[in-house]
């Protein structure tokens, strides 16, 4: 457990819009290590999809200025990584998948295209021609056969007389890649099977706005996974798709996630995706991140007074009676944030010294998994909460 | 790995692999015309006058029987089979005289607003996508802007008048002119667009898969920016040659006989009071304008509907929602008629 594929370190994120500046992702620590889903809940506005944006260094800056902290990948801090280098890292290293999938392809290319272009991505840098990044086996994994070079091919090392240099010339083989189009295609359709897509070959000639909703966050999948990125973060995938299409995608994602071996950010909402997907839940709370541990775990016993407000507010089909809850009062204005911790105005157990002192960073709970921790005073006495 | 023969299928048509990433094949772009006759129209005169022009330069001799500068014996005639458009006062034939008036009048209206289009559009387009302040960038976004402004304060028609004047008479000087005024609205409509286009998620999602910047402003931006530009473009043919004929008309223009535009031709009967009492010698220059104008209006209109996917699709009856059969260009797509097998609403099921 000691090898994180993305290790954070007191992240601050600030925005400053007009005089004001407000931090909506304030010191936040947590690693995914290698292989594990780690989910990320809390509610709107609490700094999820800020802190998921930050990691690829996808955030317009300004408004936002990563005030503080660390992000380290594979070695390096991606906070010093200069904004031109960092097309280098994404893709292949950090790859992520959007909550719009009705606009996050390009409606005027065929979809063929645009897997082929983050396939050909990967491969360009798998022929050590981009910038070499480590990639995660694939569920296709060739990487053990060895890629023809395309410097073999112009050289007509491959093929004595040339005739790759003469393929590569028709440009039936990339030129930087040493792939023909056929192999591409293939990978293309490969990719598009592994996201269950039936009749790919279909598919491929559609343009994006001749597929729902469902089938766009799939080809995004697709798109994301034919990368083989070390860590892909998937921020609210299912969001903004209907009811049944939502649990189609996620059943998919489940399966996928048993199928390629990456680890993933999980960035939701819905307690219930989490609770299917994650191995680790982090819980976010005004910028905050207030308790981290085993899904399993924070589930039976949460430790922080938001997460047990959180679960009890989670409708569940099996208790049908009595209102639904909510948490009393709203996540505050992160421009003008209460003093002390910030849960204080909202929690059932605050007492004094809550308004005065901030909450303490995250620390083993006491009579909880070691893996376990809790951002609270008085995380021992949260199982007492009605 | 690379094949040592080709393989019959990695050569497998590479034809129809190029139009099928086109989108635009030879058919798909007749059904789009099709379904909306006026652009038709402006096609077929449009592509008629193109083919014209290179006849004029060819072989003129298929259309006319004059030379550009041959002075027939028969002086100030009405129309007639013989001269379409009657003759001069000096015994020239006008409607000779129009066609050969028609290349050159092509050349420079294509020359004026293409070079205006590639300019401008290419400032537009870094000043649009690289304009956060404070950076490399930014400073040249607003170099850019503000200068285009300048240039949009004056009106440009006296402008180009006043630049005309000052540079004399010929073909050369006069593209100055007109270019010198025309750049900056296409500076304005790309950037506009392209500012629009560059927070669109698609382009936060090609980021994310790690596509460089500069690609992102060639493939994303470019491509989806194109489709109101060349419609621009196109009914800017028009605009330019009507720019063309004004500087011509108030004598700034081109006047010997052979390399005459058409506004000039205008002017110089107009001078002698001709309009009146020679209806037909300023008709034929006229018609012309008119004609040619029209007809790159009207293409124009149509064009956004054969660049975009989305109208194209429907139009061309291939799509989803077709009225008739898929269409044999799209050979992928399953035989079974009624267009394509994937509902919009309804899931593809997951497969087992």
């Amino acid at each position: 457990m000691s090898d994180p594929v993305v290790s954070i370190q007191g992240l601050s994120i600030d925005y400053v819009v007009g005089a004001g500046r407000f931090r909506a992702v304030s010191d936040v620590s947590l690693d995914v290590e290698r292989g594990h889903v780690v989910g990320i809940v809390g509610e709107t506005g609490c700094g999820k999809s800020t802190l998921a944006q930050a990691i690829p260094r996808l955030l317009p800056e300004p408004p936002a200025t990563i005030g503080a902290g660390k992000i380290f990948f594979q070695g390096t801090d991606l906070v010093q990584v200069p904004r031109w280098k960092m097309p280098a890292i994404r893709g292949t290293g950090i790859n992520m998948i959007f909550q719009e999938p009705l606009n996050s392809l390009n409606p005027a290319f065929r979809v063929y295209d645009q897997v082929a272009e983050a396939v050909h991505i990967r491969q360009v840098r798998e022929s050590g021609r981009g910038a070499v990044v480590r990639t995660e086996p694939g569920p296709f994994d060739d990487s053990r056969r060895p890629s023809p070079k395309a410097s073999d091919a112009w050289a007509g090392k491959v093929v004595p007389g040339g005739a790759a240099a003469e393929a590569v010339h028709r440009r039936e083989v990339d030129r930087r890649t040493g792939r023909s189009r056929d192999e591409v295609r293939k990978e293309v359709l490969d990719y598009l099977r592994l996201v269950r897509i039936n009749d790919p070959e279909t598919i491929l000639n559609l343009y994006p706005h001749e597929l729902s909703g469902g089938m766009r966050q799939r080809i995004m999948i697709a798109m994301a996974l034919s990368e083989k990125p070390s860590l892909l973060i998937a921020d609210e995938p299912t969001s903004a798709l209907d009811v049944t299409i939502q649990a189609q995608v996620l059943t998919l994602m489940k399966e996928l996630i048993e199928e390629v071996n990456t680890s993933i950010l999980f960035i939701s909402h819905d307690l219930g995706v989490i609770a299917e997907t994650a191995d680790e839940l982090g819980v976010m709370y005004a910028g905050k991140l207030v308790e981290f541990g085993p899904v399993g775990e924070i589930f039976a016993s949460p430790r922080h007074p938001y997460t047990k407000a959180l679960l009890r507010a989670a409708p569940t089909r099996y208790k049908s009676d009595g209102p639904l809850l909510s948490i009393a009062g709203n996540v505050p204005n992160l421009a003008r944030p209460p003093p002390g911790c910030r849960y204080h105005p909202r929690c059932p157990i605050a007492r004094p010294v809550c308004r005065v002192e901030p909450g303490p960073p995250l620390q083993a709970v006491t009579g909880a998994g070691s893996t376990h921790r809790s951002a609270c005073h008085f995380a021992a006495e949260v199982p007492q909460i009605p | 790995m690379v094949p040592a023969t080709p393989s019959a299928s990695a050569t497998r048509s590479p034809a129809r692999d190029a139009s099928r990433r086109l989108g635009l094949g030879a058919l798909t772009f007749w059904r789009v015309l099709r379904a909306n006759p006026l652009t038709l129209a402006g096609f077929l005169v449009v592509a008629a006058i193109c083919i014209a022009a290179v006849i004029v330069v060819v072989a003129p001799h298929l259309l006319t029987q004059y030379g550009p500068d041959q002075l027939t014996t028969t002086y100030n005639q009405p129309p007639s089979l013989h001269h379409p458009s009657g003759t001069d006062g000096n015994g020239l034939d006008i409607y000779s005289e129009t066609l050969y008036s028609l290349p050159l009048d092509l050349v420079i209206a294509f020359a004026i607003a293409g070079v205006a289009m590639l300019a401008g559009g290419g400032l537009g387009l870094v000043a649009g996508f690289w304009d956060r302040p404070g950076t490399v960038g930014g400073v040249v976004s607003v170099v850019v802007m503000r200068i285009t402004d300048i240039f949009l304060a004056f009106p440009s028609l006296i402008l180009a008048l006043a630049i005309a004047v000052s540079l004399g008479r010929g073909v050369w000087q006069l593209i100055v002119a007109i270019l010198l005024t025309w750049w900056p609205y296409y500076v304005r409509l790309v950037r506009g667009e392209t500012l629009a286009v560059k927070h669109l998620p698609y382009v936060t999602a090609a980021r994310a898969a790690g596509v460089t910047e500069g690609r992102i402003v060639l493939r994303h931006i470019l491509r989806n920016v194109l489709e109101p530009v060349v419609v621009y473009f196109t009914l800017d043919i028009g605009t330019v040659l009507v720019t063309l004929s004004t500087i011509g008309f108030v004598g700034l223009g081109l006047v010997y006989p052979g390399q005459a535009e058409w506004g000039s031709m205008m002017s110089y009967y107009q001078g002698f009071g001709l309009i009146t009492a020679y209806p037909w010698t300023v008709l034929g220059p006229g018609l012309a304008i008119f004609v040619t104008v029209l007809a790159f209006s009207l293409l124009g209109d149509g064009l956004r509907d054969i660049l975009d996917p989305r109208s194209r699709r429907v139009l061309a009856g291939t799509g989803t929602g077709a009225i008739t059969a898929a269409a044999p260009s799209e050979p992928a797509l399953p035989a079974g008629g009624g267009g394509i097998a994937i509902p919009v609403e309804s899931e593809v099921p997951i497969a087992a």
